[in-house]
């Protein structure tokens, strides 16, 4: 016979104000299987608890009910309450008496009513509770950091001081990302380069991390502490080993194609590095430009290759690592605006370029020497137009969401136009100005009082060309005008998106992403870098548009959950899990493909069958296919137990049975 | 699949192709079981027939009251490694892909003898053609290691305008609220919960069927009309989108009550909602409700 004690709790006044806690202590003692009711002011309070651990002792309660506030609130205080007792923590049972009732209703009677038939369902389901023991799943001590701009270094760098080992893994030949291209940083104007690059050659010297460039993410497999991922290392005909990173190949290579890194401004040879300062300094051949593998005929690099480095016959290579943990620092795209700004000429005017290109344009390494010289005819630009918000808050061009650095670079960019060209005029048309940040407002105030940069609330309608200008047409909405400027330049200040794969990758890893595809977090207040996939973090704009210092803070923050959990040698794991009753099971599989933890698999079973198999021979083994539940990548969420027609499938805690038992008591 | 189809002159020589195919493949003894069709004991009733004896292929036929479903027999031999030869109409070979689908047969296990069906007779009126028949979308088999082809194939919906729909379909549907309570009613009080439907249902392939369990308990256990109800009611939601249409659940009724009638309405609900094909057309095409894409329509949510 199960003994059930039930305690109500009046949460101050929040539930004795329109529940009558004295009475459902009272019609409690009758409910079935209740041996012990009482009621206390603050139940989770020290007292509250001692009286719980005094009263399982006493009345050799092996069920407990406690009605008080969400499970969500106080299921793990009062847990860990009763881990303190010889009973399973899992034999406890909440009545969400609060939420869901006091603070709800109004009429005492009433509210009281329902509260009881609340109780009186956890009394039927608490009698239905097992215990339940959690698992221990090992923790490999290596992460995985994907992406390597500067949330992806930052955080590599974070974990590797820590002493754990790391892999950094980037796409592109080099590490750097859209921070490599920058020319200035705000709000101290000090050059993009020249902190970054003594963090990319710290990650490239740091003894605990292994830079893995021009390689990709294949597969993801396995779980929290133990994943098991596939990287495609992209044959890229240069052996890294070999190459002393000479640039000589690149020198003489005579296959010239647009430059990425300098946003096709200027070109650069089929087989290259990024930029000077690439890390790791070993050139690639892009295969689409070399003049080998369009024609079959050239292999000059390779001929004067000194260090025999260059193998014309390398493939993709597939590995397979294992990590405990990995960081998602993916970055962002930028807005296409060519495609759907028909008004500012779709892309055909050379001279409206957006905020990237200008980075490069006026940066000392970039193709003009950081000269500003219009595209156009390389003639120095006397009035220059920013236009805000291209993509950004635009729900029917572009993105509803505000890209939240723009603001702040086009200040910057406008302070450069009038510090670099004297007698240049800057033009900024703006929606708003959002300045949020420490020393923001006071670097926006500083273009436009000591730079004299011009502000114009309003957007841009048209932007055409007449007589050899760019005509913009706008709307100054202060002074309720028309404006038209003359410009020799336009710069566009477009928003930043999720990179094009995103929802591709988010499904190989299994984490979620929103309705502008970057990358969910757990919780946006409280678990701000954890995904709703154990073990994955985020740091960076893949998780949504951010400047370069919320994206370090952000990298910091994942390198922390990352340690926290590869410092550990093992981790226990929830047992509130799916469960297979392999004597239901067909194996029928459907309960796999809907898993979005990628939790369940077949297994095959061999068993003896009785009797003979249907016109064969007696006494035969038959083998058959069962789902199995891998207890570290289930998170309890239930979906295929709802979708096992033959309910072989049951949540532990929240079995059929429980929830009929509740159902029943009602 | 085409180096295995035997040509027919009419449908009167189904019979002696199967014959030949079934005693072949038993005297190879590469195949232990062959499951067919032989004469029953009435005329107007064949009955399944289950070979393992090459001299015993002569009793195989095929006439137009082969009604029977065989693929459900399959299941005895799960998981036992015997492969076994059977013969399908153009709809008991989509339940069979159903059950390769649901991971219940083995491929391999099976040699499959398709023929292409010429059309079958009512089982209660021997004159009208099945109501199988008239929702029927293949006479020829979707899946077969051989096949006889029989030239007189044809399906009721070959002709334009074909509907894939019951026939008391468009009846119910036209009834107001009220009347189709009382209609569906009289039919749950008339069951009397013998689960023939569902045992002869190749789509119910549950080791233990929900309904059989008892902890907990989802059905009472007494004949009464809402317990009935909420019987059907689950057993159409269990097979829908995964329904072939192959009809034995109405044919093996021992109280002739339209019990095709809700997973017709539901085939018919899925392919317009989801803009797919009907279920298990081809092994290579998942049932409708078995996957998702994160494009599937959710108006209806």
């Amino acid at each position: 016979m199960k003994k059930v004690g039930v305690f109500v709790c009046h949460c101050g006044t929040n539930i004795s104000q329109t529940v009558n806690c004295e009475h459902l202590a009272e019609v409690a003692k009758d409910m079935p299987g209740v041996v012990f009711s009482t009621e206390y002011k603050y139940m989770c309070s020290d007292p509250g608890q001692t009286m719980i651990k005094k009263a399982i002792e006493e009345h050799n309660l092996d069920r407990v009910v406690v009605a008080a506030c969400s499970p969500r609130m106080h299921e793990a205080t009062f847990r860990k309450c009763l881990s303190g007792t010889d009973l399973n923590p899992y034999l406890l049972e909440i009545a969400n008496i609060r939420e869901q009732c006091s603070w709800v209703h109004s009429d005492k009677n009433k509210a009281t009513a329902k509260a009881e038939d609340l109780i009186s369902m956890s009394v039927a389901k608490a009698l239905k509770n097992e215990s339940l023991t959690p698992s221990v799943i090992p923790i490999h001590k290596r992460a995985l950091v994907i992406g390597g701009g500067i949330a992806g270094i930052q955080a590599a760098l974070d974990i590797a001081d820590t002493g754990y080992q790391v892999d950094l893994l980037e796409r592109e030949p080099s590490i750097g990302g859209k921070m490599a291209q920058i020319d200035k940083t705000f709000p101290t104007m000090d050059c993009s380069a020249c902190i970054l690059t003594p963090k990319m050659v710290d990650a490239s010297q740091h003894p605990n991390i292994t830079i893995i460039a021009s390689s990709e993410v294949e597969k993801v497999e396995g779980y929290v502490g133990n994943f098991d991922v596939t990287i495609r290392r992209k044959a890229t005909c240069v052996d890294p080993i070999k190459c002393t990173g000479c640039g000589l190949c690149s020198q003489k290579c005579p296959a010239k194609t647009d430059s990425e890194f300098e946003c096709g401004m200027s070109k650069r040879p089929a087989i290259y590095s990024p930029f000077p300062q690439a890390i790791p300094n070993i050139p690639i051949i892009d295969q689409t430009a070399c003049r080998y593998f369009q024609t079959g005929k050239c292999k000059i690099c390779q001929r004067i290759c000194t260090a025999d480095a260059i193998n014309f016959e390398d493939q993709d290579e597939l590995v397979t690592i294992r990590y405990g943990a990995i960081v998602v620092a993916t970055g962002y795209a930028l807005y296409d605006h060519r495609d759907k700004y028909g008004e500012y000429g779709y892309g055909q005017y050379t001279d409206v370029i957006t905020g990237l290109d200008f980075e490069r344009l006026v940066n000392a390494s970039g193709p003009t020497m950081g000269k500003i010289k219009r595209p156009s005819d390389g003639q120095e630009p006397k009035t220059v137009v920013f236009i805000k918000c291209v993509g950004s808050r635009d729900a029917t061009k572009g993105h509803e969401y505000c890209s939240r650095a723009c603001c702040m670079y086009t200040a910057k960019h406008a302070t450069m136009v009038r510090d670099k060209i004297k007698d240049s005029q800057a033009i900024v048309f703006y929606m708003d100005i959002r300045t949020p940040g420490k020393n923001y407002e006071e670097f926006y105030l500083r273009a436009v009082e000591e730079y004299g940069v011009t502000y114009v609330r309003g957007r841009v309608s048209r932007i055409y060309m007449e007589n050899g200008k760019l005509i913009i047409q706008g709307e100054d909405t202060i002074l309720g005008t028309q404006v038209i400027v003359e410009a020799d330049m336009v710069v566009l200040a477009t928003a930043m998106e999720a990179q094009p794969d995103a929802t591709e990758f988010a499904r190989k890893l299994g984490i979620t992403f929103d309705q502008n595809n970057f990358f969910n977090e757990a919780h946006p207040k409280l678990r701000p870098v954890e995904t709703f996939a154990a073990g994955i973090y985020l740091a960076g704009a893949c998780q949504g548009p951010k400047d370069i210092p919320d994206t370090v803070a952000q990298a910091g923050a994942a390198a922390a959950k990352v340690v926290a959990l590869l410092s550990k040698d093992e981790m226990t794991t929830e047992p509130i899990i799916a469960d297979v009753n392999i004597n239901r099971c067909s194996g029928c599989g459907f309960c796999v493909p809907v898993c979005p933890y990628k939790a369940i698999s077949l297994k095959t079973l061999t068993e003896r069958v009785h009797g003979s198999v249907a016109w064969g021979p007696t006494g035969r083994e038959v083998t058959r296919q069962v789902a199995e539940v891998n207890k570290g990548l289930c998170q309890g969420c239930g979906a295929c137990t709802v979708n096992c027609r033959a309910s072989a499938l049951d949540l532990l805690g929240f079995t059929n049975e429980q929830i009929l038992a509740e159902v029943d008591a009602l | 699949m085409n180096e295995n189809i035997i040509q027919v002159p009419d449908k009167s020589g189904i019979s002696k192709i199967m014959r030949e195919i079934a005693g072949d493949l038993l005297r190879q003894q590469t195949i232990s079981l062959v499951i067919g069709w032989e004469k029953g004991i009435l005329p107007n009733k064949s009955a399944p027939a289950f070979i393992t004896q090459s001299q015993d292929a002569e009793k195989l036929i095929f006439d137009e009251y082969c009604y029977h479903n065989l693929t459900k027999y399959l299941l005895q031999r799960k998981g036992s490694g015997l492969k076994t030869a059977i013969f399908v109409k153009g709809c008991d070979s989509r339940s069979l892909v159903g059950l390769i689908q649901d991971n219940q047969i083995a491929r391999e296990d099976i040699c499959i003898i398709g023929i292409s069906c010429p059309g079958l007779m009512e089982e209660r009126n021997i004159v009208i053609p099945a109501k199988k028949c008239e929702i029927c979308y293949t006479s020829v088999p979707v899946e077969y290691d051989f096949l006889i082809d029989c030239p007189e194939t044809k399906t009721a919906n070959d002709e334009p305008g074909g509907s894939y729909a019951h026939r008391e379909l468009p009846r119910v549907e036209n009834m107001t609220l009220d009347q189709r309570n009382i209609y569906w009613q009289k039919m749950f009080e008339n069951c009397i919960r013998c689960y023939a439907c569902r045992n002869t249902c190749p789509v119910c392939s549950c080791k233990e069927c929900c309904f059989d369990q008892a902890n907990p308990t989802w059905l009472g256990k007494g004949n009464s009309t809402s317990d009935n109800g909420f019987y059907h009611l689950v057993r159409a939601m269990h097979v829908a989108g995964r329904c072939v249409g192959c009809g034995e659940c109405e044919r093996v009724c021992p109280m002739n009550l339209p019990v095709m009638l809700l997973n017709n309405k539901l085939s018919l609900s899925i392919e317009e909602l989801f803009d797919e094909p009907p279920a298990s057309l081809s092994l290579d095409v998942t049932a409708t409700l078995n996957h998702f894409k994160p494009d599937d329509p959710e108006e209806f949510m």
